[in-house]
């Protein structure tokens, strides 16, 4: 709700929070004193919920420029014998993984806890993954909470297991317990003096020397998670029916089951150890079960996991039969390792299993209801924001292709200019893939000539995105005397996930002003050529972008204004109208121009009147549209 | 009926774009960069004024004649003419001006004289030409000097019908010339204007051929980044002017540059123009001037009364050489290299025997 809940010293009361609320709350009651994050969705919220709170409880807090330099300066604090905290999505555990295979090896001092987003159904990510597999890989121990309340209790749980063992612990945490509010019951707020200290006799190293002692790490968290209270059972004694879950699937399973009226017959095993594994806890439940059915997101991690004790342990635990993702038998409509479950999904898989067919409750007005949402409603595309400035470089970008004729390739990168994709961005992408892959991808291309590929290359990064991942692609390319365009695409803030600053922007996470790294300077530096241009004027932008795509050798354009949403925040806005007396309709012959193809959400049809209109609630006044209408129909008040 | 579809198809795709212009800024689809003009995004539209008005799309030469002159031609190399001269810039010329300074001293004077209150030109710099709207004579001086690829100055006049509505004059090679003489027709729909009576003065230039941007490439390559003072390609080849001096390079080596459009163009001397100038191909202080309408004349005859130009006799000698370099690219494009006529070219069985006649006897 509120950081001012957040920080409420009240033990025992009940206040709502978000998921990631909650587990910034969770941090602080273990006493946090460090947190860097680079922004990503599910998880973004948590970082500067500690921000705001960081002077209270003496928290420093900030955005790294990525997730690798977050984690290692967590680690650092660490080290230092204060504990820290990590936060990313499981994109982002990626990036640092090179720092997490290598960091698991010593460990660490003080605990450290890596919260990762999950996003199951990919509500805000190019694509789902499962952050648990990689965990393991990096050998760091998995908590996965279930609620709002575990996603408090179990980040504070995972310092102290993190200080037990000298190992950062990861806590997966999907979108349905980030984005979720929920009752929580507020704990203690320790109150130490914390004092950082990194003395010349400490060394941390990655050797292979520590493996031995890092396994025995791994041994001891599979000991400690047997007796970890986040695990445990609801059902039946005995249960022939069980059903093993972890995270929000968990409470999917227990509605389920009511759902089904199977709630006496089948038992729910809750896991939120996924790795290492709570072994003995399983197998006893394991023993009595005839029929097991795995719950979880993304990946089939849990139930490999428990496959492969059950293996193990075949002569204790008799014949049994498994059914999860690798049966097919635990599918939402995309399939077993695609998308969100959720209670009727679930319902639907373990009536199948169980033999207890499941049927949904009746909707009232249901084909009333499909046929108005089929029929009735109007589509609805992903769009950029009225008065994005992404919209006017993707038209200019879309132009000077053309006009340039080569058949020039343009790559793009995450950001909420990956809607370049679509019809909002004039489908102008050809690739998205990873943070600043474009930039890299523009390299490879680009040396292709003498295997006859000819094409322009440019690739199309935002500002936060160009901090997080493209530099050294660009230093590769001056290096190697790459021709690529690299448009960056700046408006001077990390909008996608929420507008966090980032180094180009002045500002730290808690709101002081500092130095900006400026892209121009930076660019400079390596002796990549940089031209800035102002991307609301189109005309000007083509003339820029077609002459720089004849020039050879990487170069660099810096498309720059401010994302509309900050541009307009408490300041008036221009007023923008079509004069509807000029504007002449479709006997223009611009194909209704405005509404139809440079598609800004405020440009719209007035049909009564066969005329242009703006939406003057939706309009954030930039006044493109008034450079591009053939007609000269759209007029801009200004207020400034 | 037709629409960009067939533009970009039948025009643009097949290379008989000259970049004239004549279709860019009247729908926000169709773009220009240097000489490029392409078709940015489709507007799904069935019929439209890009594909009507443009001089590619078809044309009716005998009908040209009747609609410029009211009659037919009796030369078929140089078309209708009322007399033809040399001329030079007697009062001010222009700094830049390519030989004689006539087409921009003839284009402000009909500013400062009320013929025209405005005028639409290649600008720009040697190596950055681009479409230019002048208000005065002054900016018509800036323009002066040849560019040789295909600035589409036609860009700039439907920009200026939009904001400035007067009689507007037009400096511009013979294709341009011919697009507006197609657009005074009435080929566009009324979206666009009442432009048939927009253009009050065209000053045609000669042209054999313009290149492709590509040719800047090559000048920039040669003279490395100096500063270019002008350019010309007279018989020796193409020369080029810089501080450091003039260099020259045999023409050969810009053929390449050679927009295809040119090559399936018949028009060398703009014969639909009200007054057509040229190079004298003997003394680069003078132009060749060839006077057409009786606008043209009135100007020419008020322009030389103010001393605003100067005017001699054409040499006769030299007559039989520009015909015959006129009849020339007229024969290769209707029957020679290449054999086939561009299907946009409407022209009676009588006109063509008529351009084989005159050749032929030019031949003896
Ligand atoms: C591409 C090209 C090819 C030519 N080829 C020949 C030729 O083969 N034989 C010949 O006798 N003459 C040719 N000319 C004409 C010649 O170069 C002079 O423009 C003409 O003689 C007028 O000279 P001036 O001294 O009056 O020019 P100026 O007073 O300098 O005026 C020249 C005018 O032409 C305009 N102009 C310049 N470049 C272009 C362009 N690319 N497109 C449209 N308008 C332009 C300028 O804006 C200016 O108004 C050609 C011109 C061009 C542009
Ligand atoms: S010739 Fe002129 S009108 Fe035709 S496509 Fe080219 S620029 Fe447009």
């Amino acid at each position: 709700m509120s950081a001012h809940a957040v920080a409420l010293d009240q033990p025992g009361r009940r206040v709502v929070l978000t998921g990631n609320e909650a587990a910034a709350r969770g941090a602080i009651e273990a006493g946090v004193s460090f947190a860097a994050c680079y922004p990503g969705s599910p998880t973004s919220e948590v970082l500067p919920t500690l921000a705001r709170l960081g002077a209270r409880f003496n928290i420093y807090t900030e955005y790294s420029t990525n997730e690798k330099v977050a984690m290692e300066a967590a680690t650092a604090a660490s080290y230092a014998g204060l504990r820290s905290l990590t936060i990313c999505k499981a994109d982002g555990f990626n990036v640092a993984l090179d720092f997490a295979a290598a960091v698991c090896l010593q460990g660490i001092n003080a605990g450290m806890v890596i919260m990762v987003g999950d996003d199951p159904g990919s509500h805000s990510s190019v694509r789902e993954e499962d952050s648990r597999l990689l965990a393991r890989t990096a050998n760091f121990p998995v908590l996965e909470p279930s609620t709002v309340q575990e996603a408090k209790d179990i980040v504070k749980a995972a310092f102290d297991l993190s200080e037990d063992l000298r190992q950062p612990v990861v806590v997966r945490c999907t979108t349905r317990i980030c984005h979720a509010s929920g009752d929580v019951t507020l704990g203690d707020i320790p109150m130490v003096k914390k004092e950082a200290t990194f003395t010349r006799s400490q060394r941390f190293v990655s050797s292979v020397k520590f493996a031995p002692g890092m396994r025995d790490k791994i041994k001891r968290a599979a000991a400690l998670a047997g007796d970890s209270p986040f695990n445990y059972y609801t059902g039946p004694e005995n249960a022939q029916r069980l059903v093993i879950a972890s995270g929000p699937s968990y409470t999917y399973s227990l509605e389920a089951l009511a759902m089904l009226g199977l709630e006496d017959t089948a038992g729910v095993l809750k896991i939120s150890t996924t790795w290492p594994l709570p072994e003995e806890l399983i197998i006893k439940y394991l023993i009595p079960a005839r029929e097991v059915v795995f719950a979880e997101e993304v990946d089939s991690f849990l139930e490999d996991g428990v496959m492969v004790l059950a293996a193990k342990n075949m002569d204790r635990i008799g014949q049994t039969k498994f059914y999860g993702k690798n049966s097919g038998h635990v599918a939402g409509p995309g399939g077993p390792f695609v998308g969100e479950l959720d209670p009727d999904i679930v319902a639907g898989c373990l009536g199948k299993v169980f033999n207890t067919p499941y049927h949904p409750p009746a909707i009232p007005n249901a084909g009333e209801a499909r046929d108005i949402i089929e029929h009735s409603l109007p589509g609805r595309e992903l769009a950029l924001c009225a008065g994005c400035p992404h919209r006017a470089s993707f038209w200019a970008i879309k132009t000077a292709v053309e006009l340039d004729g080569r058949e020039a390739i343009v790559l793009g990168d995450i950001g909420c200019y990956t809607l370049g994709l679509y019809r909002t961005g004039y489908n102008l992408l050809q690739t998205v893939l990873c943070m600043g892959s474009g930039v890299g991808l523009a390299c490879g291309l680009a040396k292709l000539d003498r295997f006859n590929f000819r094409q322009p290359v440019i690739s199309v990064v935002g500002d936060s995105t160009f901090f997080h991942a493209a530099p050294q692609a660009l230093m590769n390319a001056r290096y190697n005397q790459a021709d690529i365009l690299c448009v960056i695409l700046d408006n001077e803030t990390t909008a996608m996930t929420g507008h966090q600053p980032h180094p180009g922007r002045g500002v730290s996470a808690s709101g002081e002003a500092v130095g900006r790294v400026e892209i121009e300077s930076l660019l400079g530096g390596m002796g990549i050529p940089v031209t800035v241009h102002d991307p609301y004027d189109i005309e000007g932008s083509i003339e820029v972008i077609c002459s720089l795509l004849r020039q050879k050798g990487p170069r660099a354009l810096v498309l720059r204004r401010s994302c509309a949403l900050v541009a307009v925040k408490g300041k008036k806005k221009n007023r923008v109208y079509v004069d509807q007396d000029r504007c002449i309709g479709d006997s223009c012959g611009c194909a209704r121009f405005c509404s139809g193809v440079f598609a800004c959400p405020a440009n719209i049809w007035d049909s009564e009147r066969g005329r242009a209109r703006i939406d003057e609630a939706v309009c954030n006044g930039c006044g493109v549209c008034a450079t591009l209408c053939p007609g000269k129909a759209i007029v801009v008040e200004r207020t400034v | 009926m037709a629409g960009q579809e067939q533009l970009k198809s039948c025009v643009i795709d097949k290379n008989l774009c000259s970049g004239c212009g004549m279709c860019v800024g009247l729908c926000p689809y169709i773009k220009t960069f240097r000489d490029r003009v392409k078709v940015i995004h489709p507007c799904g539209q069935k019929d439209g004024t890009c594909y009507s008005t443009c001089p590619k799309t078809f044309w009716d030469i005998d009908g040209m004649d009747d609609f410029v002159f009211q009659g037919p031609r009796s030369d078929q190399a140089l078309g209708v003419y009322k007399g033809i001269f040399f001329s030079r810039a007697a009062g001010e010329k222009a700094g830049g001006a390519q030989y004689g300074g006539t087409a921009t001293s003839l284009m402000a004077f009909a500013l400062d004289s009320g013929m025209v209150e405005g005028a639409v030109l290649a600008g720009g710099s040697a190596l950055d030409p681009r479409p230019v709207y002048a208000g005065t004579a002054l900016e018509v001086m800036a323009g002066a000097g040849s560019k040789y690829t295909a600035v589409p100055t036609l860009a700039a006049f439907n920009q200026a019908v939009g904001i400035n509505g007067g009689r507007l004059g037009l400096v511009g090679r013979p294709c341009q010339v011919e697009a507006v003489r197609k657009m005074q027709q009435g080929c566009h729909s009324e979206a666009h204007g009442n432009r048939e009576r927009a253009v009050g003065l065209t000053i045609g230039l000669f042209c054999f051929w313009s290149l492709t941007p590509e040719f800047y490439d090559f000048l920039a390559e040669k003279t490395k980044g100096e500063v270019i003072t002008r350019v010309d390609i007279p018989v020796e080849g193409l020369t080029v002017t810089t501080p450091a001096g003039a260099n020259t390079w045999p023409v050969d080596q810009i053929r390449k540059y050679i927009k295809d459009s040119c090559s399936a163009c018949i028009d060398c001397t703009s014969e639909w123009a009200d007054i057509s100038v040229g190079s004298t191909e003997s003394d680069p202080q003078y132009n060749t001037l060839v006077v057409r309408t009786v606008a043209g004349q009135r100007l020419v005859e008020r322009a030389a009364e103010k001393g605003v130009i100067e005017i001699k006799p054409y040499p006769e000698e030299r007559l039989p050489i520009l015909r015959k370099a006129a009849l020339n690219k007229k024969m290769r494009v209707i029957q020679g290299e290449g054999g086939k006529m561009p299907g946009y070219l409407k022209l009676s069985d009588q006109y063509r025997a008529e351009i084989i006649r005159q050749w032929e006897v030019l031949q003896k």
